[in-house]
This record gives structure tokens, C-alpha cells and sequence, in this order.
């Protein structure tokens, strides 16, 4: 819900999906042409700070969404630089750094990082409406857009369906005890799955009612500073890059 | 019926778990009129609406669009769908794009409309329900009234001749309910023929032109709203009476009859004016 409501009240708001869409993967691009771990760092902290000063988000909104990749992120490094290592006795078992591999790991995690905050730069700024309507221009398949559309919209009514059968539930005591905790979710459960069937039907009743006979159509929103954000964004962009690659 | 733009002829339909929904049902709906259905639920009030928009094909008889049978081709369902608009009762089970301003051009859209149309059709819908503010705004981010409105809005933009709407005042609080019948009001007087499923007695007393009352999927009778709904025959097997009706009847039997003059109150506020002319015409004498 952070990062819905960050994407429908930001300062860039209005601003052409595809002006937003073009940096975010320039920004992955440094990331990965990044020459040095700590260039690839820069490239990261430079898209967040596009991300907070530009774009308006406040920095500990940003770090709690960011909190659960970092999180995996750390985790990951860890897996990758702790080795164990084996001996020919049970007491010979050990945990073993290779000072050799922390190089090419702390690369992996730069570019990750560059990776994250660029996406994070996209989710942001832009609503998922905005960013399918800007995949639909690339054109990506109708089937795909469709599943991401309706997982979107449904996202929400069945999050909502979700908090009312927990409220209904508990204020019956279906939470009183581990037990009964179980039998509430195995209920709740059973009853969404009986749920979607009907919403998927009443959803396709109501496409037939508004003559849809194929993909979902839908407007595009109109982005009247795309001449001017566009370039603006394809010139910063390439500029982050030529920055990643080519500085030592 | 010279003006019919709808119609079932003998229309029958058994859903296949074996329930049979509609039974033997001829029903007549007049271009520019305000028809509220009415029956408890599980009379057939839904599944009459997914005839009219031809979502369901009758089991035996026929649903007549101008007075000709429905031949179900695809150019006719694709032709009798940009002419009669549905909006169901639950708008979270229509309401397809998380953005407001997306799912109203899904209609249009279908109609394979250019895009500067579309986007024409789409202001002036949202215009029509009191929604442009809300154009940008996310659909879940929305109240329930307002869902239903844009609701109203993705069927509105397909320009309809016909606009059904099943339960529209469910869920609603008063305000939104005077609001909407607000809209349905100027839709009404726009020209459009106005079809509603209904359960409030009250509001199908002080706003239909005619009422069609179904019971066990058979018609029980359809008829002058006015006419139907003061019978006590029909009121015994709704379970219910218009309050304004009953006033109005319980008034006459104590000797002041606000029928009179050929003009019965059917809404609370016609009621109440009907009562002050009374008194002051008995002030007066």
C-alpha cells in the first residue's frame, strides 16, 4: 500500500510513464555496466536520490519499502561470501571467507543495489495502471496485460474481502486459540477460493454486458509533456550510464 | 404496443443446475419509460436482465429488440449490447481497470471507437454522474456510492438506448440515494428508457412510470406503477405496500381523500404538499 500510495501522490506524477520507464532502465543498465562496486553504489544512490528529492518521496517511506529487498539482499551476500567448509572430522566443520570472492561479490550486490533502486524509482513515480498502458505500447502480449490488469484490480477487492472475513471471524472467537486460528484460515480459505469463482464469472458477465469480445481495451491517458520529459529522460539517462561505464 | 423496444414473448429459462429462473414470461418494455421489476429474491428480476442484454438465451419463447426476435448472431449481440447498457449490483464485480477514467473507455473501447471519441465520451459520462474530480483517482480508493457511479459512467459512455440497473440504491446511504436518482432523473428526461431492479417499494412508487412484478420467475402483473402498486392483491404477495399508498388510503377512509382532484401524491414530498392544499382548502370553506 506504501508504494501505491506513493505512485498517486508523487511529484511526478503526471509525468509520461514512458519519460519514467526510459531512466528506470537506463538506471538498470549503469547498474550493470557499473566498472567498480562502488561505482555501482553511486549509480544506486544517485536513483534514490532522484527518487526522494526529485520525485518528492520521503526517505524513511523509501527505506521501510526498500527494507524487505534490502533485507534478501544482505541475506544473499552472506550465503555467497560464507562458505562451509568441510574437514575429514565432524570438529573440522567450518565457516570459511574467501577474501578472493568478496571482489566479484560486492560487485553482484552493486548492481543488485543499482537494480533495486531503479525499479523502486519506476514503482514509485508511476501507478500500475500508468506502467501496463506503457507495456501495452511496447507491445507486450494482450494475454499478459490482461492477467496483470485484473491480479491488479482484484489485489485490492480480495484484500478487502480478506479483512472483512478476519474481522467477521474474530469477533466470533475464530482466533482465540491456535487451533481455531488453523480452522479460520483453512474457512477462510475455502471461502475465497468460492469467492473467485463467482467474481471471475460475474467479471466476465460484465465484459460480455460491455461488448468485449477479446482483450481488455482501455484508454490511454494523455501525457501532454512527453515531447519535453522524454528527452529530457533518454539525456539523463545515457548520461548515467556513460558515468557507470567509464568512470574508474 | 406501437413504441415497444424491448420484449419477452412466453420467455423461459432453466439455469443448468436445473433451476428454472423464468417461467412462460411475456413482458412489454415501452421506449422512454421508467420501469422498476420487482419480486423477492430469487423471483427472476437478475435473470430477466441478463435476457435483455442477451447475456442469456431464452430456453423457449423469445426476447424481441423493436419487435424483431433476437437471432443471437454476433452482430446482433454486438449491436443489442452498444444499445442496452447493464450495470450490476456490485460494482467491485464490473469494474475492471484499477483507474477510473480506464474503465470507463472499456465500453467505448469495444465499440472500436476512434480514440478522440472515446475520450470525448468519457468526460461527458463522468460529467453525467458527477465524477470528472475523480477521473485520475484509483477505483479503490473510491466509496461504494461512487463505484456505483462510475459504474453507471462505463455504461453511460457506450451511449445507450436503454439503461438497466440491477438493485442501483443497494448499499447506498440516503444522500447518495437522492443524488442518483438525481442522475437518473436527467438521464430520464434525456430521452433514455430506464429499466431497474428493485426492492424499495417506496422508490418504485415515486419514480417509475410502470411496474413489472415477478414472483417465482412468472409475471404476477405489469402495469401503471401507480395502478399496480395500489392494488392490495399484489401488495399481500410483495409482503409490502408503498408508505405514501397506504397514507394516502388511510387518509381516505377517515374522509379526506387527496385523490379527488385526479391526482395522486406519490412521493413523500407530493404527499406533504397534497396534505397542506387540503388543509387550506378546508381552512378556507
Amino acid at each position: 500500500m506504501l508504494i501505491e500510495q506513493s505512485a498517486y501522490t508523487n511529484r511526478w506524477r503526471r509525468v509520461s510513464p514512458a519519460a519514467k520507464g526510459i531512466f528506470s532502465l537506463c538506471g538498470m543498465i549503469a547498474a550493470y555496466a557499473a566498472t567498480a562496486p562502488a561505482t555501482a553504489c553511486g549509480v544506486a544512490a544517485i536513483l534514490c536520490a532522484v527518487t526522494v528529492l526529485g520525485a518528492g518521496i520521503p526517505l524513511g517511506r523509501y527505506l521501510r519499502i526498500a527494507a524487505p529487498a534490502l533485507f534478501f539482499l544482505a541475506a544473499s551476500a552472506l550465503s555467497l561470501a560464507v562458505s562451509l567448509k568441510i574437514g575429514n572430522t565432524v570438529s573440522a566443520l567450518s565457516l570459511h571467507l574467501s577474501r578472493a570472492e568478496l571482489e566479484p561479490i560486492a560487485h553482484v550486490c552493486g548492481r543488485s543495489l543499482g537494480g533495486l533502486t531503479a525499479l523502486l524509482f519506476l514503482a514509485l513515480t508511476t501507478p500500475l495502471s500508468d506502467i501496463i498502458s506503457l507495456l501495452r505500447r511496447c507491445k507486450l502480449p494482450d494475454t499478459l496485460l490482461d492477467l496483470m490488469t485484473l491480479s491488479y484490480r482484484t489485489l485490492f477487492v480480495f484484500s478487502e474481502a480478506v479483512h472483512e472475513t478476519i474481522t467477521a471471524q474474530s469477533a466470533r472467537m475464530g482466533y482465540a486459540t491456535i487451533t481455531l486460528s488453523l480452522r479460520s484460515l483453512g474457512g477462510m480459505v475455502a471461502n475465497l477460493s468460492v469467492q473467485v469463482w463467482h467474481r471471475s464469472q460475474a467479471l466476465h458477465l460484465a465484459a460480455l454486458a460491455r461488448n468485449n469480445d477479446g482483450a481488455l481495451r482501455f484508454l490511454e491517458p494523455e501525457h501532454p509533456d512527453a515531447p519535453r520529459t522524454i528527452p529530457l529522460a533518454v539525456i539523463s539517462g545515457f548520461l548515467l550510464v556513460f558515468l557507470a561505464a567509464f568512470l574508474p | 404496443m406501437s413504441d415497444a423496444i424491448l420484449s419477452f414473448n412466453r420467455v423461459s429459462y432453466c439455469y443448468p443446475d436445473g433451476t428454472a429462473a423464468l417461467n412462460n414470461c411475456s413482458v412489454t418494455i415501452r421506449r422512454g419509460t421508467r420501469t422498476a421489476v420487482l419480486g423477492a429474491n430469487g423471483a427472476g428480476k437478475t435473470t430477466m436482465f441478463l435476457h435483455l442484454n442477451g447475456i442469456l438465451r431464452p430456453t423457449a419463447g423469445h426476447v424481441s429488440w423493436e419487435k424483431t426476435p433476437l437471432d443471437y448472431s454476433r452482430a446482433t449481440m454486438r449491436n443489442l449490447r452498444s444499445r442496452v447498457g447493464m450495470v450490476f449490483q456490485n460494482p467491485d464485480s464490473q469494474l475492471f481497470s484499477a483507474s477510473v477514467q480506464e474503465d470507463v473507455s472499456f465500453g467505448p473501447m469495444n465499440l472500436g471507437l476512434e480514440k478522440k471519441i472515446v475520450r470525448e465520451r468519457v468526460a461527458a459520462a463522468l460529467a453525467a454522474v458527477g465524477m470528472t474530480e475523480t477521473a485520475n483517482k484509483p477505483v479503490h480508493n473510491l466509496s461504494y456510492g461512487q463505484k456505483k457511479r462510475v459504474c453507471i459512467a462505463g455504461v453511460l459512455a457506450m451511449q445507450p438506448e436503454v439503461l438497466v440497473l440491477d438493485e442501483p440504491m443497494a448499499g447506498l446511504d440516503a444522500a447518495m440515494q437522492d443524488e442518483l436518482a438525481a442522475v437518473l432523473e436527467q438521464l430520464h428526461t434525456s430521452g433514455m428508457t430506464i429499466i431497474i431492479a428493485t426492492h424499495d417499494l417506496d422508490f418504485a412508487y415515486g419514480w417509475a412510470d410502470e411496474v413489472i412484478v415477478l414472483q417465482s420467475g412468472q409475471l404476477l402483473a405489469q402495469g401503471a406503477a401507480e395502478e399496480i402498486l395500489q392494488d392490495v392483491k399484489i401488495q399481500n404477495e410483495l409482503g409490502a405496500a408503498p408508505l405514501v399508498a397506504e397514507i394516502t388510503r388511510s387518509l381516505s377512509l377517515i374522509g379526506i381523500d387527496l385523490r379527488d382532484k385526479g391526482y395522486t401524491p406519490r412521493t413523500k414530498t407530493e404527499l406533504l404538499m397534497a396534505i397542506t392544499a387540503q388543509s387550506r382548502q378546508e381552512a378556507t370553506l
